[in-house]
């Protein structure tokens, strides 16, 4: 008879060791992954959208966490909101397309009718004493940090996500999101654990291998390096790196970008980080050339020169913010082994395609590199299975960014099952 | 006189006038009992009714009852506005005008009978004098919109209520003045009744020596001169009101003692509207020829199910859908859920929704037919 050994997922939390990957169950184990959907993508905010994806009044976009399906619609008003996607009546899913436009919020079923603030307006056939202000749609917390759409389906969100949001809006507000369209999106099913791939964007020690096109613009030195280690060449563009950082805030800074570092990834439930980094070549974008993508600069730019302001949040998301266009990312875990990495690329709303910006060339650079990290994600997913798997050590140099992602996530999944 | 003497026990009427019948209620008995029809123009009929059993009828003069008809199998409601004075309770009429293809007033004047029996709901409604007190009185009507005035002026007249009132009737013709000898008897009774008759056209009465035209400002002044200190109710057709509206407006008169008749339309369905709609209609005059019809007529044409409808202009295509027959998906008819959006591919309509279409579904062609009217003959992909 074979022993299966079960380890309460408290005892697997508490016996995580600072400075390792975690151990196998919490990438394969379904046990984990509920918890994961219900306490962690529950109760957490999480990065969902931009207010550029429902662009005008009676714009719908349905967003699908888990079992819960959600509405994120702007009303007649223009402020966006957040329902969730059931009806008050026997429960069926309202809207089914990701994106369209709608009147009301109407059930195909029975036409039980909604307002856009989820408020009922009609039912026919029910009972006299049937009371409407009693079945509307439930809502569901949304903050839009200007123009990035943030949802926590708990009843109780974590109330630092104002702490978080008011040091972020300097850095974000010259970037003016709220005037830009959705140029293009992209979903792709990643073959492995969500927290796979959180871990494989916090870290570029992967990069300068296996992403030829992402290393053009991007430095990989910006996510740290082992000083030793280097050869006379790295060393020497370690330095050059070090050197363009400083100059480039101390300039950015004068021209009212903030630029310097923030990092509150686990000291802080509503987690994060940000950082305007320098690129390489011309410094505009992140493009094959180096150069802007879109001729239309976001917001009232001027200088397209502005680098990538990155801007991490916990658990599921990352953004680079550039003169002239944005790139936001979105993970939503799907089964303990697949999950959806949604990536949209930003311009100014008035910018033309094909006169203003090309989209082949606008999503070239991380289009390759999702699916090279795709790929990497597979990789690490399908060897974890594996009983030979042991956690192995991160690089103190270049992989502090994906401990402290786990340790956000050790801490505040063990918040959660104690609570 | 003997026989009437040698009845035993005396005519079963005899309880109704020496003692108190019950009030009227709808939730009890929503039945009533046609006992006579009158005529009162060429195309005008008064239909009287009581309850089953002797009841009193309760409402303030002004207020509407809204019939439930079965008519050719379906179930059609229409509002109609007491004629009656509720000073005279044991009998409530509606006066009704034939309104060329209006399937209620035409089956009315055509089927309606001493001994028929309808259901009726109410009375409802806010618009009456008796809710705004005033010394002096300007009932402006147009058409078969004189039901509410005239129940208003009854009710002080059986009251014996001396007040001051100018009730000024529009009509096309002298022939089409509804209630003509009885309002002349009621001013003769009522030493502060004035009644002044507008007729667009002398029609066949030659001798015709009162006003002609239709109501302005002008004419107002002369039979009226005090008329911004009366307060003001008219009722007719949507056309005569604005005019009311906008000659009272011109001439700087406090609007807060102007009552129209309107329904509250929000909380009525886009069907209730047609319906209002057509009593409006047939609360009105229009200066068109006898024989053309009161509102225009649009052919309306569903390419996918081929069939092809007359529908009103003052009336929604999906309620004239519905009266010939078809079956189109719809659900609130408020113009609120949608369930009706249909593609135009030909036509305009005049559209009154609630939400349930977008602005840009609306500039790709799309209507909602529940409360969409037609300005033009109409193509559906339907």
């Amino acid at each position: 008879m074979l022993h299966v050994p079960h380890t309460p997922i408290g005892a697997l939390l508490a016996r995580r060791r600072p400075g390792y990957g975690l151990e196998q169950p919490f990438y394969t184990s379904q046990e984990i992954f509920d918890l994961d959907v219900e306490a962690i993508f529950g109760r957490y905010w999480i990065f969902v959208g931009v207010e550029a994806d429902v662009p005008e009044p009676g714009d719908c976009m349905v967003v699908d966490v888990g079992t819960t399906s959600v509405l994120i619609v702007r009303d007649d008003d223009g402020n966006v909101g957040a329902l969730h996607n059931v009806c008050r009546h026997r429960g069926a899913r309202i809207v089914h397309e990701y994106k369209g436009t709608v009147g009301n919020l109407v059930c195909r079923y029975h036409q039980w009718t909604y307002g856009l603030d989820g408020k009922l307006l009609f039912a026919e056939h029910m009972a006299p004493d049937f009371d409407t202000t009693c079945h509307g749609l439930k809502r569901v917390h949304l903050k839009s940090l200007e123009g990035l759409l943030f949802i926590c389906l708990s009843e109780n969100p974590p109330g630092d996500f104002d702490v978080m949001a008011a040091a972020m809006l300097p850095y974000l507000v010259p970037h003016d999101l709220r005037n830009t369209k959705v140029a293009y999106e992209e979903d792709l099913i990643e073959e492995g654990n969500w927290k796979i791939t959180m871990e494989n964007n916090r870290e570029c020690y992967h990069c300068s291998v296996n992403h030829p096109e992402l290393t053009v613009p991007l430095f990989a030195y910006g996510f740290g390096f082992s000083p030793e280690k280097l050869d006379e060449a790295g060393r020497e563009q370690a330095h050059r790196y070090e050197c363009l950082l400083d100059d480039s805030h101390t300039a950015w800074e004068a021209e009212g970008f903030p630029s310097r570092t923030l990092e509150h990834l686990d000291d802080m439930d509503t987690g994060y980080r940000t950082q305007r980094l320098p690129l390489d070549g011309d410094g505009e974008a992140h493009t094959l050339d180096t150069k802007r993508a879109c001729k239309k600069l976001l917001g009232n730019i001027t200088n397209p020169k502005l680098g990538a302001l990155h801007f991490w949040t916990q658990p599921n998301s990352w953004h680079h913010f550039m003169a002239d266009h944005a790139v936001t990312f979105s993970v939503l875990p799907l089964t303990p082994d697949r999950t959806l990495l949604r990536t949209k690329w930003l311009v100014h709303k008035d910018a033309v395609e094909g006169v203003d910006y090309d989209v082949e060339n606008l999503k070239a650079v991380w289009s390759a590199t999702n699916r090279q990290d795709g790929e990497l994600v597979g990789f690490q997913q399908s060897g974890v299975k594996s009983p030979a798997y042991e956690p192995g050590p991160y690089s103190p140099y270049t992989e502090g960014l994906v401990d402290a992602f786990a340790n956000w996530y050790v801490s505040r999944l063990a918040a959660q099952i104690d609570g | 006189m003997s026989e009437l003497n040698g009845r035993v026990g005396g005519d079963p009427l005899i309880s109704l006038v020496t003692s108190v019948p019950k009030v009227w209620d709808p939730e009890e008995d929503d039945v009533l009992v046609c006992r006579q029809v009158r005529v009162e123009t060429h195309d005008v009929k008064t239909f009287l009714f009581s309850a089953r059993e002797p009841r009193l009828f309760r409402f303030k003069p002004g207020q509407f009852l809204t019939l439930d008809l079965e008519i050719n199998g379906a179930t059609i409601q229409r509002c109609y506005t007491i004629s009656s004075s509720p000073a005279r309770p044991h009998l409530v009429s509606i006066t009704v005008k034939r309104v060329p293809g209006g399937p209620v007033s035409n089956w009315l004047h055509d089927t309606m009978a001493p001994g028929k029996e309808i259901r009726a709901v109410g009375p409802l409604g806010e618009f009456t004098a008796f809710d705004h007190p005033a010394p002096k009185y300007l009932f402006l009507s147009g058409g078969s919109g004189i039901t509410p005035l005239m129940s208003m002026a009854r009710a002080f007249h059986d009251l014996s209520e001396p007040r001051d009132i100018v009730f000024v009737h529009a009509a096309r013709t002298p022939a089409d003045i509804i209630f003509r000898t009885e309002l002349d008897l009621m001013a003769r009774n009522m030493p502060g009744f004035k009644v002044v008759h507008v007729v667009e056209g002398e029609g066949g009465e030659p001798g015709w020596a009162g006003l002609r035209g239709r109501l302005s400002k002008e004419m107002l002044a002369v039979v009226a001169p005090d008329f911004a200190e009366r307060t003001v109710f008219t009722c007719g057709p949507s056309p005569f009101m604005a005019a009311v509206r906008a000659i009272l407006g011109a001439s700087g008169y406090e609007m807060a003692r102007y009552h129209e008749e309107s329904f509250n339309f929000e909380e009525l369905s886009p069907a209730d509207v047609a319906d209002i709609a057509e009593a409006q209609v047939a609360a009105g005059e229009t200066p068109a020829a006898d024989a053309a019809p009161a509102v225009p007529t649009f052919r309306v044409e569903f390419r996918k199910s081929g069939k092809v409808i007359e529908c009103a202009a003052d009336r929604f295509v999906l309620d004239a859908a519905r009266l010939a027959g078809m079956r189109l998906p719809s659900s609130c008819t408020k113009g609120l859920c949608g369930t009706c959006k249909s593609k135009l591919l030909e036509g305009k309509v005049d559209m009154q929704h609630q939400g349930g279409i977008r602005q840009r579904e609306i500039d790709a062609g799309m209507a909602l037919l529940c409360c969409a009217k037609p300005l033009t003959d109409l193509v559906v992909d339907r």
